[in-house]
């Protein structure tokens, strides 16, 4: 199987002062199958969404190598990068600060047709909108609407619908439905399962959510503090969590079910300080299995049976 | 039976606008005993965060207004009271926990003082300088930071540690009953259950009743006594925890908004949603206020109330109830 996009040793740090770095991605592989859905799960600061934006070309990697399509992204020449980015985009979190106010659906929509000269005519790019929002499931009525006038499922729907203008082939998911109610969190994440199948999408699904990534991915990545702790196939991750970060977050959601306790595997403390970290395991501080062993050096993923990978202490 | 320590009557609360009022809450009722904890759980509009804010008496002034209903604290109407005696009441003996811990501190005053703030108004005993300060401290330690970070300002601290001093606040005048809305929502999953604990934990050395204001059922199971599921400003069912997660019969909602859910142990990729949207409140559905989303929609569901079934306490306002057939 071919992976249609692949990163090796991909890292991003940001320099916050004089020899200060934050690690916000910190030597992380990628692999992923085309048609397929990679989910990264992780708490707030662990690094995923510079992750996504890293692989997109939005923001320069510090290090490592990226392809997509076997083509390199970061030492390639430009046009052809340009060319290529066109078919990776991005559906934001926050469908309420993520569309301009004063731009109609019909303009945000053909904002990026118009952008990449798409199309000739007028006719033709309304055609394409109208398709689009077919798609998507909004009604034909807002097209003259603002983006104040519709909830957060509709604007959520705009959202994607400017991602598939231009007739992707991978998409980057920051936090789709974290903004949204369930009933219509539900809603959206059909909607993107159904165009993975029409259309044969590729997707990074970026989430804190790990209910909600369960559903939608075929393999999971678990960041914590811009490394990859762990990475197993979706049903797997769950039925054999290994990493003790996994098992944590794991438990620490709340199950609505009768019973349910929370302080089962509580975590102590909280996610440390990303500038300039130790070697070392960056979660032993948290870790109730820390040993001195967790300390000194970084831990590589090791491969603990299919395609379950694994980097900590306890499994070297 | 006792007095509950807090009871709410029929209450309505609007906002007005220029041009048209926005019926926020219409008509709920519940009551809350000594040392126990009650969910209001909605989506976003169900009209949760005005409850609160009505029984707190913090609605905006001039646009929110309370049209009907009574609310009784230890028996007594705080409506019928003037803006003194409910300064006297608020803060002291009912006080709130706001959502975003980032935007509900002031930036420019340390911790310690945020906390002192609210003994000192509260301070009818007259206690000295030392006694209120002995206190802040003290009140950190139980929220689990430590007493010596108090002249640092909030942004020196985590979300989860911001939170934290947000409950020191609350607390500071031992309250009587604490209303949280949606205190982990803006937390990771692992804070959210650290900061979930120590609520749990605070509720029983403090002998406090609870207001737990969520979306998230998940929440609603790990902390609540008693639930009410509210959608567009009243409640469609009320019952125990055991009612809401174990019992038989359920309002088609409250069964739409479990099976939208992504659960972990389900193995569908497909997950149900509940089709349509949550109605305008400024132009509610005559009838049952489900009814354009319910899937068990009949006729006698677009005109009038629904039917009120109840037992043992739990109560179902559907028509589908009318025959006490479960569905």
């Amino acid at each position: 199987m071919t992976s249609l996009i692949h990163a090796v040793e991909l890292t991003k740090y940001f320099q916050v002062g004089k020899k200060r770095y934050l690690h916000a991605v910190d030597h992380v592989n990628l692999d992923i199958p085309e048609g397929k859905t990679l989910g990264v799960v992780g708490e707030s600061g662990c690094g995923k969404s510079t992750l996504g934006r890293v692989v997109l070309g939005l923001l320069p990697a510090t290090s490592g190598e990226l392809y997509y399509q076997g083509e390199d992204l970061i030492h390639g020449n430009k046009k052809q990068r340009k060319k290529m980015q066109r078919e990776m985009q991005i559906v934001f979190q926050d469908p309420y600060s993520s569309l301009n106010p004063r731009m109609s659906v019909y303009e945000l929509i053909a904002e990026p047709l118009v952008m990449n000269h798409v199309y000739g005519s007028r006719r033709e790019t309304l055609q394409r909108v109208q398709e689009l929002m077919e798609i998507v499931g909004l009604a034909e009525r807002f097209i003259n609407s603002y983006p104040h006038e519709m909830d957060g499922g509709r604007r959520q729907r705009v959202g994607i619908a400017r991602a598939l203008a231009l007739r992707p082939r991978f998409v980057v998911c920051d936090e789709p439905v974290s903004a949204l109610d369930v009933s219509i969190q539900a809603q959206i994440l059909n909607l993107l399962m159904d165009m993975q199948e029409e259309l044969g999408l590729t997707y990074m699904f970026i989430t804190h959510d790990l209910s909600v990534v369960k559903h939608i991915s075929n393999e999971i990545m678990v960041m914590y503090l811009g490394q990859c702790v762990e990475r197993a196939p979706a049903e797997e991750l769950f039925q054999n969590p290994l990493h003790p970060y996994t098992k944590a977050l794991l438990s620490a959601i709340p199950v609505p079910k009768l019973g349910a306790s929370l302080k089962h595997n509580l975590l102590r403390g909280e996610v440390s300080d990303p500038i300039n970290p130790e070697p070392g395991c960056r979660f032993a501080k948290r870790c109730d299995h820390c040993t001195e062993a967790c300390a000194g050096k970084n831990f590589q993923l090791k491969e603990l049976g299919d395609r379950h990978f694994v980097a900590c202490a306890l499994y070297q | 039976m006792t007095e509950p320590i807090l009871r709410v009557e029929n209450l309505h609360t609007i906002y007005q606008g220029e041009e048209r009022n926005v019926y926020a809450v219409n008509g709920i009722s519940f009551s809350l005993n000594e040392k126990e904890t009650i969910g209001l759980v909605g989506e976003t509009g169900a009209g949760k965060t005005t409850t609160a804010l009505s029984i707190m008496q913090l609605l905006p002034d001039r646009i929110g207004k309370i049209t009907e209903g009574k609310i009784f604290y230890q028996g007594e109407n705080l409506l019928e009271k003037n803006k003194e005696e409910i300064r006297l009441i608020r803060g002291a003996c009912i006080s709130m926990i706001f959502q975003d811990p980032m935007t509900a501190l002031n930036p420019v005053m340390t911790v310690g003082d945020q906390i002192h703030e609210s003994l000192s108004i509260h301070n009818y005993d007259n206690l000295p300088e030392e006694e209120l300060q002995k206190r802040v401290d003290e009140l950190l330690t139980l929220v689990g930071i430590p007493a010596n970070r108090k002249k640092e300002y909030p942004h020196q601290f985590s979300g989860g540690m911001k939170q934290r001093i947000v409950i020191a606040i609350a607390l500071a005048c031992k309250p009587k009953i604490l209303i949280a809305d949606e205190p982990t929502t803006a937390l990771d999953v692992t804070i959210q259950a650290q900061v979930l604990v120590l609520m749990e934990e605070l509720q029983k050395q403090l002998g406090m009743a609870m207001i737990m204001i969520t979306h998230d059922l998940g929440v609603v199971a790990a902390t609540c006594d008693k639930v009410a599921i509210m959608y567009a400003g009243e409640i469609l069912e009320y019952g125990t925890v055991e009612d809401i997660f174990a019992g038989e019969r359920h309002h088609p909602y409250t069964k739409g908004l479990f099976e939208a859910i992504p659960s972990l142990d389900s193995h569908s990729r497909r997950l149900k949603p509940i089709e349509g949207l949550m109605p305008d409140p400024a132009d509610l559905p005559p009838g049952c206020r489900f009814h354009p989303r319910c899937p068990y929609c009949r006729e006698d569901c677009k005109t009038g109330a629904p039917y009120l079934f109840e037992r043992n306490g739990h109560q179902i306002r559907c028509n589908l109830f009318q025959e006490d057939t479960a569905i």
